[in-house]
């Protein structure tokens, strides 16, 4: 397959505008532009069959298909608030080639007439910000973004626009929240962003690995886009592949190649001496996968038909020197940590999973505690306002079910090594430290 | 129960132009930064950051100028502000480490990196040493394939061993570019990194 | 609000049997888990271990309480049918699950849900239902009700899901209910008890606040207690818009706070108490002094302001505790300003008049009610004709109508006013008056379009600010302010127009004069001091709506431009057609509580009950004349409620006159400086939760008062004192009861024809939409030919004076505990930086004002948005002296401002 994303990624000054444009980069917005009309490049964009790139998966054509016609003022978010442990493809995209992004996100708002688009971009990549803002100067000196482009008639703005540190924010309308200068807090659907998203106008907001490959599919059309990855499964994808893997990064693959050619063939497989014991395929907020399933096809359907999820595309793998309840704990705290506090099952199941699950790892628990973790869980699942609680449910109950003998052999180990009471210390701290959980 | 700080004024809930002391330069930056959006509230997260820029962190009067030009209560700006991890709503020093503690960095050893790090600047998590480096285990910070990593003042480096975390200290006291061969803006994709490709200095991607 | 409270007024308006008794008790109508469980729900309870929890909220009204009808403006619902666990349920189209449910008799729990904060937020997960086609369980609280759609709301899934949610709510609650202000009226109670596991799978440490931490003099917090349902910062983000409490951190760290652990200052900030649904917010001043089993609920009418909120008194041994919202969406929506909330403290207080005072010499002495009454009606005797009375503030259409016959059939005086200045022609006040010009308070909801001249509606009519927010947050309302003051709205406003100060007539000329050519729009703002585009902004965003309001302050009246200005209204009222047309028009907004009521009683010299002709050669004095005449031709003042001196324009007048007045007898609550200096004898005025009678909204509504306390210490009813006073004179009123006297005010006012206490009820009733409405005299004009209005005054180097009276003003103010720093302090005036930087004057320094009749000094306050060569003057009881008199003499004036 040849790379289409990476195509010369690491080429010297792709990303000024200069070598991006003697490499023909504009050449298919100008030609859009002057011959086609926004609804043929929606449509090419619809027939090829694209689908998010930022976890949910959402065929981007029907997306942007959902704006409503007319002239009101119609708003493009890109998503570059890429937080999702694991993953780090969009911050190579936007730090590599930023005009293949800008280039894609003007098709894009000329194919759903949209005429302000914003890049949120999380505050923590500094770089990659500065060298977006920079790429977008440069668009606006050549004139592919501010009113009548190239004489089409049709005109966006674009702003480059940093978050602070905050992992809420990549769901979608927690993005139109803090990108209006609230709190990133999730918003009720309905309302659709498509109806009435960023300051209540319709709102098209897709990730970057998606808009990246706007400017392809334009170029090429929509079928011949098609025709790469599986039926449902179209183009081509960047995972990110880290963990205890020899060659970590991102690779550009074609979904539907088998999971064991990303992690054994492209990262190199397993540290000297190590096995690998299970793996995210999906971002830390994918249940966990087995050995037993490195033959999937790595797909969006084909990972979901196993129980977990393709999500962002990012694969961390965890070897056999790691214990599962240090993985269990460290994402559960990760999802607590972000979670907006909003709602009720996310914000207090989010922290009490925490809480329990720190006592696990402390030894202070017993089997019966795992089966509370489990079922608060449950609890979470399905009943809060976005998918932030599901996303520690998912994983943390994957890997107590899938993982819990190892849990109790932790908890036995633990208990077998406690000094017995006639031994331990004369002075005790008894409610302070020593008996867990005695309401303070 | 005792009334903290003295009455105010109701109309006096957003602080006016003419009694907090705006540096002229924040305030053009900031009236620029409202212009760009159809809301001019949409500005208050880049606003706040660049009043962070100037004062080193959100201190009540950098707030107050920022609520003066914006038109906004001080305590719409900090609700926001605390909100979110790269807000410092209490004083912090010249430099800041976020240390990256997450799933991907701790499976390659990011707690014993973090643990050198609080050696080497002499502070535990979220605090600031006395020469003025602020010091805080961070969650993912999209940097995986370099992990375990750090930011810097913002910028990327990795993948740190133990060693590397005294030399960052070291580099950051001396006020000199912080493991120069460890950043993440000098590596080629993966696929060209790990089969050799020139990784340093090739100038792809330079910022 | 709290919810017991809520559904004892619900179950009042179903029975209207608490309307009318006045009482009703909190502790004796819902208790839940007690009678109302085991009739119904026996059978449930013996089937389910667990016992049901079931509301005795069972009754809906298609309308909310105070409606009599749908607003012009507001979409109209088609009633649909869906089923709920089965039964088949109508409602209205989309209303929200939650509500819909009600229609069923079913009860959907539910913690941020709260309509009156607007759109739902979905945060508490309280309210998951099963949805019949839909995979996952959605909450009630954003749903909208579909024809067709079936919803369960006690399958074994909804079950656990409530489960667990309560289980998740709880496991960072203290639990410490023994201990907590909201035990036995608390949400979280109830919730917990019908829809919770009741048992708790936690073992682990909860989070820990310092409790409880002051917010402000008002409102405690005990963050441990709090369930983070956000009520509380959506109220003042989203209905108050004041921006001060807010959410700080984020995740189970979330908290409630203010910035830099400031107080929480703003003029509705107690409304957050009442929204808690658990004990994290308090009201200090109610904390630890009864549970809901000692007190009792009464409701009544708040006649602090014209805004006349419903309220309901909580009551422990005949004393008011607390003052809580009554729910009424045709007047207040269901908020209280702080004011209306807290002055119930000011009552209670020492420096209130609690006997009759009579003077000896210099001083005033506690009296015997018979010896009060024998030195007044001996004076008045003495005075018989050349008697004049002023009523004002809260005194009821009951009391100024005895107050009438006394003056006309006791003493043959038409000099009665409740008027600050000179006569209204009865032209304009009839034109004014008729229905089809006057908007209710949800018509201004609803309105497309809404011109504010000359209020600042926080200060005058506080809750009216709320409903302009609320108009245009949710409803799209354009809403244009034209003041000469910076206001609070500015920030909501689609324009902004600034006049100079006094000179809101020409502005209305200007507009006039705009609309319909009658003059030069650039002359006639020049005039105003205003800007001629505002002016044609305004002008074409009334003439662009489909349903104009003008709302308007009294004070437009007290100019030296006479009843231009009132004129002007009417002119454009004409020109804008809103007679025509349902949900727009005018109203005004009255500088006293009972305005309008005073003036359709007929307490004026020139015009009678409901504004038929006065008495035929019998044109009594104004107020004006009255202050001219006093010494001379009035040798005998009442005053009921009413301070001249502080409360009139041309307070310097009065004080002046007053003190060549042999006698005056006033009606007062306070020692307000007529009183204190001038008074020969003082009858203690009864306060609000004391008071039987009635009052007239803005907007027509006839409200009920109804006692709910013993009156303090010697206190008498007015209506029995003006009853006393006749009798001594050898009238006899006929006045053995309140409600006798209402009942002539029934007889004698023709446009309140056969009103009754009963059609008043709970939530009052708009005599434009009774049939006596068509009593109202027709006028003879309706609209007027104007002069150019005169020219403000150039400031050339000095300012132009306004002024203006903080909401914080007031006896119930300064002599109640928690509102009494809000109106401490030194005298304010307001410049812009501008002049400011020219003065060489900072915020906080002190300066003089000078004018030609006199000076006094202020503390600066610069303010963005105060134009240039304006300086805005803070008026209040305090400032009763004559410095400030002296400088806001008569007319607006300019000022020289000296460092």
């Amino acid at each position: 397959m040849d790379e289409l994303l990476f195509q010369d990624i690491d080429e010297p000054g792709l990303n000024t505008i200069e070598v991006y444009e003697r490499r023909g980069g504009y050449e298919t917005l100008k030609k859009a532009l002057r011959e086609l009309d926004g609804e043929q490049v929606l449509a090419e964009l619809q027939a090829s069959g694209v689908r998010g790139r930022g976890g949910a998966g959402f065929a981007m054509g029907t997306k942007a298909g959902f704006l409503p016609k007319g002239t009101m003022d119609k708003y493009l978010c890109c998503n570059a608030d890429e937080s999702e442990p694991g993953t780090f493809k969009d911050r190579e995209l936007m730090q590599k080639n930023p005009h293949q992004l800008v280039e894609g996100i003007i098709l894009a708002s000329y194919a759903a007439g949209i005429n302000k688009a914003f890049i949120y971009i999380r505050g923590e990549y500094d770089a990659q910000a500065s060298i977006l803002e920079a790429a977008v100067r440069e668009a606006y000196e050549h004139g592919h973004l501010g009113e009548n482009i190239h004489g089409s008639g049709f005109g966006v703005s674009l702003v480059v626009h940093r978050g602070a540190g905050a992992y809420i924010c990549g769901e979608e309308t927690a993005l139109l929240d803090s990108l209006e200068g609230k709190r990133g807090n999730p918003r009720l659907k309905p309302p659709f962003p498509a109806n009435a998203g960023l300051f209540q106008g319709p709102t098209l907001i897709n990730n970057v690995e998606t808009l990246s490959n706007v400017s392809h599919i334009v170029k090429h059309g929509g079928e011949w886009y098609a025709k790469i990855g599986t039926e449902k499964s179209t183009g081509t994808k960047l995972v990110s592949v880290s963990g205890c893997v020899q060659r970590p990064g991102n690779y550009e693959i074609e979904l539907g190649i088998p999971a064991r050619e990303i992690i054994f063939g492209l990262a190199g497989g397993p540290l000297p001496g190590r096995e690998i014991k299970a793996w995210f395929p999906g971002g830390s907020s994918s249940p966990l996968l087995t050995p037993d399933e490195f033959d999937l096809p790595y797909d969006f359907d084909s990972i979901a038909g196993a129980g977990s999820m393709l999500g962002s595309g990012a694969i961390i793998v965890i070897d056999d020197s790691v214990s599962i309840v240090d993985v269990a704990l460290r994402t559960a705290s990760f999802y607590k940590h972000e979670s907006c506090g909003k709602c009720t099952p996310c914000r207090e199941g989010t922290n009490w999973t925490t809480k329990m699950l720190q006592r696990v790892a402390d030894g202070d628990a017993t089997p019966m505690d795992l089966d509370l973790i489990a079922g608060v869980q449950q609890q979470i699942m399905g009943n809060c306002l976005c998918v932030l609680g599901d996303a520690m449910a998912m994983p943390v109950s994957s890997m107590v079910n899938k993982f819990r003998d190892e849990f109790e052999a932790h908890l036995e180990a633990a208990r077998a090594s406690r000094t017995p009471l006639a031994d331990a210390p004369a002075k005790l701290d008894l409610v302070g430290g020593l008996v867990p959980g005695v309401i303070a | 129960m005792s009334v903290p700080r003295e009455v105010t004024r109701h109309e006096d809930a957003i602080p006016q132009l003419a009694d907090v002391n705006v540096p002229d330069e924040l305030k053009t930056w900031i009236e620029q930064r409202m212009a760009m959006y159809p809301d001019p509230k949409s500005a208050t997260i880049p606003c706040l950051m660049q009043a962070q820029k100037l004062h080193g962190w959100l201190s009540p009067d950098a707030v107050r100028q920022v609520a003066a030009v914006m038109r906004v209560t001080p305590a719409y700006l900090v609700s926001v502000a605390s909100f979110y991890d790269m807000f410092e709503l209490q004083e912090r020093g010249r430099h800041t480490i976020y240390m990256c503690t997450n799933i991907s960095c701790m499976l390659r050893g990011a707690d014993a990196v973090m643990a050198e790090l609080e050696a080497a600047v002499g502070v535990s998590d979220g605090d600031v040493s006395d020469d003025g480096i602020f010091l805080r285990r961070f969650e993912c910070l999209g940097a995986c394939d370099i992990a375990p990593m750090a930011s810097v003042d913002g910028v990327y480096v990795g993948p740190l061993t133990v060693d590397d975390a005294k030399q960052l200290v070291e580099d950051l006291r001396a006020e000199r570019d912080v493991l120069p061969a460890k950043h993440l803006t000098k590596r080629p994709v993966a696929a060209t990194f790990w089969s050799g490709g020139a990784p340093a200095g090739s100038g792809a991607g330079e910022a | 609000m709290n919810d017991d409270v809520k559904r004892d007024e619900a179950t009042a308006r179903a029975g209207d049997v608490a309307d009318q008794s006045g009482k009703s008790s909190v502790g004796e109508t819902v208790r839940p888990g007690e009678d109302n469980v085991v009739t119904d729900q026996a059978a449930v309870a013996i089937e389910e271990p667990r016992l049901q929890y079931q509301s005795p909220f069972t009754v809906v009204d298609a309308l909310p309480p105070g409606y009599t009808k749908k607003p012009a403006g507001e979409p109209e619902r088609k009633i649909i049918s869906f089923t709920i666990d089965g039964a088949e349920v109508r409602a209205p189209e989309g209303i929200m699950l939650v509500d819909a449910a009600k229609y069923g008799g079913v009860e959907i729990p539910v913690f941020c849900y709260e309509p009156k904060l607007g759109a739902p937020v979905g945060a508490c997960r309280m309210c998951l239902v099963e949805i019949e086609g839909i995979p996952k369980l959605q909450t009630a609280c954003s749903t909208p009700v579909r024809d067709g759609m079936a919803v369960i709301t006690k399958s074994p899934r909804v079950i656990e899901a409530q489960n667990g949610v309560v289980e998740f709510i709880l496991l960072n609650h203290p639990l410490d209910c023994p201990v907590c202000d909201k035990g036995g009226e608390c949400p979280l109670q109830d919730i917990s008890y019908g829809w919770g596991s009741g048992k708790s799978r936690t073992t682990e440490p909860k989070r820990h606040f310092e409790k409880p931490v002051a917010l402000s003099d008002g409102i405690a917090i005990d963050r441990e207690r709090c369930i983070l349902c956000y009520r509380c910062v959506r109220f003042s983000q989203e209905v108050s818009e004041d921006y001060q409490l807010v959410l700080l951190d984020r995740g189970a760290g979330a908290h409630v706070g203010t910035f830099d652990g400031s107080q929480y200052i703003a003029p509705f900030s107690g409304n957050v108490i009442e929204l808690c649904p658990v004990g994290a917010l308090t009201s200090r001043a109610y904390r630890f002094r009864a549970r809901p089993w000692d007190i009792e609920q009464g409701g009544s009418v708040c006649t602090l302001c014209p805004a006349q909120c419903n309220v309901s008194y909580t009551v422990r041994d005949d004393k008011v505790m607390r003052t809580l919202a009554r729910d009424n969406n045709a007047v207040d929506d269901g908020w209280l300003c702080d004011k209306g909330r807290f002055a119930y403290q000011a009552w209670e207080s020492e420096a209130r008049i609690t006997t009759p005072l009579v003077r000896q010499g210099d001083k005033l002495l506690p009296a015997r009610w018979d010896h009060a009454l024998d030195v007044a009606a001996a004076a008045l005797k003495k005075s018989g004709e050349r008697t004049a009375a002023l009523a004002g503030g809260a005194t009821t259409n009951e009391e100024a109508w005895l107050l009438r016959r006394l003056m006309l059939e006791g003493l043959n005086s038409p000099h009665i006013d409740s008027r600050r200045g000179g006569k209204l022609s009865l032209d304009v006040a009839r034109t004014l008056t008729q229905p089809a010009l006057t908007v209710s308070v949800p018509d201004i909801e609803w309105a497309d379009a809404v011109l504010v001249l000359d209020s600042e509606p926080v200060d005058d009519m506080p809750i009216l600010d709320l409903r302009l927010r609320k108009g245009v947050r949710r409803n799209g309302m354009k809403l244009a302010i034209a003041t000469p003051r910076p206001s609070s709205l500015d920030a909501n406003t689609a324009l902004v127009a600034r006049y100079a100060p006094g000179y809101a007539g020409a502005f209305a000329q200007a507009v006039q004069a705009e609309l319909d050519g009658s003059g030069d729009v650039d002359d006639y703002a020049a005039r105003a001091g205003a800007d001629a585009a505002d002016v044609r902004a305004v002008a074409a965003l009334l003439k662009g709506a489909e349903r104009p309001v003008i709302l308007w302050s009294e004070r437009m009246l007290y100019t030296t431009a006479g009843a231009a200005p009132a004129q002007a209204l009417c002119n454009i009222a004409d020109r804008l057609g809103v007679g025509e047309r349902e949900g727009a028009g005018l109203m005004q907004i009255p500088i006293q509580a009972n305005g309008r009521g005073l003036r359709e009683v007929g307490f004026l010299p020139n015009i009678g009950p409901g504004l038929t002709d006065g008495q035929p050669g019998r044109t009594g004095m104004s107020s004006d004349e009255i202050a001219a005449a006093l010494g001379s031709d009035i040798s005998a003042l009442i005053t009921v409620n009413v301070d001249p001196i502080v409360e009139y324009p041309n307070g310097r007048t009065w004080a002046a006159a007053l003190a060549k007045a042999p006698t005056v007898i006033a009606f007062s609550t306070w020692l307000d400086p007529a009183t204190a200096l001038h008074a020969d004898v003082v009858f203690p005025a009864e306060v609000g939760p004391e008071k039987e009678g009635t009052v007239t909204h803005p907007d027509g509504r006839i409200q009920r008062l109804r006692q709910t306390v013993e009156r303090a210490g010697e206190v008498n009813a007015g209506w029995w004192v003006v009853g006393e006073l006749a009798k001594r004179l050898g009238l006899d009123l006929g006045v053995k009861i309140a409600n006798q006297a209402t009942a002539q005010i029934a007889a004698g006012v023709p446009i309140y024809e056969g009103i009754t206490t009963t059609e008043i009820g709970g939530t009052g009733v708009r005599w434009q939409e009774r049939g006596a409405a068509s009593n109202l005299p027709a006028p003879d004009a309706t609209t007027f030919l104007l002069e150019a209005p005169p020219a403000a005054p150039q400031p050339n180097g000095r300012l132009r004076l306004g002024d203006f009276k903080s909401l914080w003003s007031g006896g119930e103010v300064v002599n109640a505990a928690t509102l009494r720093a809000l109106a401490s302090g030194p005298r304010r005036v307001e410049l812009s930086p501008v002049d400011g930087h020219r003065l060489g004057v900072a915020s906080g320094d002190t300066v003089t004002l000078k004018t030609e009749s006199g000076e006094l000094s202020a503390l600066v306050a610069l303010r963005d948005a105060v134009p240039a060569g304006a300086a805005f003057l803070m008026t209040d009881e305090r400032d009763g002296n004559e410095a400030l008199r002296a400088a806001l003499a008569g007319a607006p004036e300019l000022i020289e401002v000296v460092k």
